[in-house]
């Protein structure tokens, strides 16, 4: 209960960004099939998922940043600093799966979007999932400004990284076609998961012991 | 009397700064202002007594429970208002309320209506908007609503006008008659303290100096004024702090009959807490 309510407040202090983001979410999709029909489909979801949370993410930590004391106050009241903690996965979480609803509901509305199966939801699960992991405890270790700073360089470097990853030779997985798309999926949402639960673990360790504003 | 806090030896390093053995109980039904200077360690003692800092020793019971073990149940239990009231300064009074309601078991919206029609404040106005005095009676109306046993606030006085001041120390009076257990509030404004408090505890340099009633410490306190040649060494080591002109001296001092032993015509008056505060740091008028 008290996780929920502290959800709200994470939407309540950006409840002007909401809306626009809500818009996006909607739009991406269909614009992009309007636009590039070639990547039609499932790189709209992508995107949308990686926007949303990512920009909602970002304007949630400023606001903490921009009026830390808030967080203070709530930790004076028997709001737990776990829950403050656990409320910030839960509000990424919650995210993408407005995003996967909005994104079903499109592609029942326009078929030419293409449908909507287990297989990019599982993978935009574990994306979210590996960005939030890495990105909160960082934050709740650095504060918002170093955060935002080691994860730009990460942004900036990619294009370099990522070609450097995908030559990679020894990396087999031709296996994966001959796997059960439900065992792939269900192995996906299991591995994000269990980042998700060792990434709030360790952002819980951290912020139980900082010395609040 | 029941203590409803004690604090026992507490220890804690703040960059240069640090709380050596604090050690103080706040007795039930009393108003108990924590006085010192700035930068004497009022906002680290309250802040690490509720958890938002961490301790390098020392227990903390609240109502006989242990914080450490009952920390959800206590702060259910006390009202909190931080220097500045510490809110998401974008949001309206109403939403704010919203999230803070939330974490209490026995929140009374009754209460709080009552509240914000006694400060006159417009649950749909933005914080940002509040001045410095309405920010303070809006903490005041969170802190309150929620029949809390206890009200801790740090520097709550601190910057307001003499009227809002004034209006903020009667609510405090009510909310003890209508059944609150005790108040416990830092400051440096001490004519506050002068008008209200019943018990005082007063810090420096992260040191408990003393613990005392107020009227025992107005007591046993003095200013003495007299001749400067009547200062001889041995006289000399009975005040706290001495203070010379080429008119005389003016000294603090809790050993009176003392020094009137030895200058049988010195003049006395009753101090003020503000006095005794600056006597007990070597900074007397």
């Amino acid at each position: 209960m008290m996780v929920l309510s502290l959800l709200k407040k994470d939407f309540l202090i950006v409840k002007k960004y909401v809306l626009i983001m809500f818009f996006f979410i909607i739009l991406i999709p269909p614009v992009m099939r309007w636009r590039t029909p070639e990547f039609t489909g499932i790189l709209g979801f992508i995107l949308s998922v990686i926007f949303s949370v990512f920009m909602l993410l970002q304007y949630v930590s400023l606001k903490e940043y921009q009026f830390p004391k808030a967080a203070t106050l709530l930790c004076a009241t028997p709001f737990s600093r776990k829950a403050m903690v656990l409320s910030k996965y839960i509000f990424c979480m919650a995210i993408y799966v407005i995003c996967c609803i909005v994104y079903e509901v499109e592609t029942l509305l326009i078929p030419q979007l293409g449908t909507a199966d287990i297989k990019p939801f599982a993978l935009m699960f574990l994306v979210t999932s590996i960005f939030i992991s890495l990105y909160l405890p960082v934050q709740y270790k650095l504060g918002y400004e170093k955060a935002k700073f080691a994860f730009l360089v990460i942004i900036m470097t990619s294009p370099i990284i990522v070609p450097l990853l995908l030559r990679m030779e020894n990396l087999k997985l031709d296996f994966l076609s001959t796997t059960s798309p439900y065992l792939i999926s269900g192995s996906t949402v299991l591995l994000g998961s269990v980042l998700l639960a060792v990434s709030a673990f360790l952002s819980m360790k951290i912020y139980d012991k900082a010395d609040l504003a | 009397m029941n203590d409803i806090l004690t604090v026992n030896g507490l220890n804690k390093l703040y960059g240069d700064f640090s709380l050596r053995d604090v050690t103080f109980s706040l007795p039930e039904g009393c108003i108990t202002g924590f006085i010192g200077v700035n930068g004497a360690g009022k906002t680290t003692t309250l802040r690490t007594i509720l958890g938002l800092t961490t301790k390098l020793s020392g227990n903390i019971q609240f109502f006989g429970l242990d914080f450490n073990k009952n920390e959800k149940q206590i702060k259910d239990r006390i009202g909190i208002v931080l220097d500045d009231g510490c809110f998401y300064e974008e949001l309206s009074l109403s939403e704010m309320k919203s999230i803070i309601s939330s974490a209490y078991t026995s929140w009374s919206e009754q209460d709080f209506k009552r509240y914000m029609d006694m400060f006159s404040l417009d649950p749909k106005q933005k914080i940002n908007t509040l001045s410095k005095g309405m920010r303070m009676k809006y903490a005041l109306a969170l802190a309150l609503s929620h029949n809390a046993e206890l009200l801790i606030m740090d520097e709550p006085t601190s910057g307001l006008d003499p009227l809002i001041r004034s209006q903020l120390l009667k609510t405090l009076i009510e909310y003890m008659k209508n059944g609150g257990k005790g108040v416990f509030f830092s400051t440096h404004i001490t004519s506050d303290l002068d008008k209200i408090a019943d018990t005082l505890i007063m810090i420096d340099k992260g040191r408990i100096i003393f613990q005392e009633e107020k009227d025992t410490l107005l007591d046993t306190y003095r200013i003495v004024k007299g001749d400067s040649q009547s200062l001889t060494a041995d006289v000399r080591k009975l005040f706290l702090d001495i203070s010379e002109t080429g008119f005389g001296f003016t000294g603090i001092t809790k050993r009176i009959s003392e020094v009137r032993s030895y200058i049988p015509d010195v003049v006395t008056e009753r101090p003020t807490i503000e006095d005794i505060m600056l006597g007990n740091i070597g900074g007397a008028k």
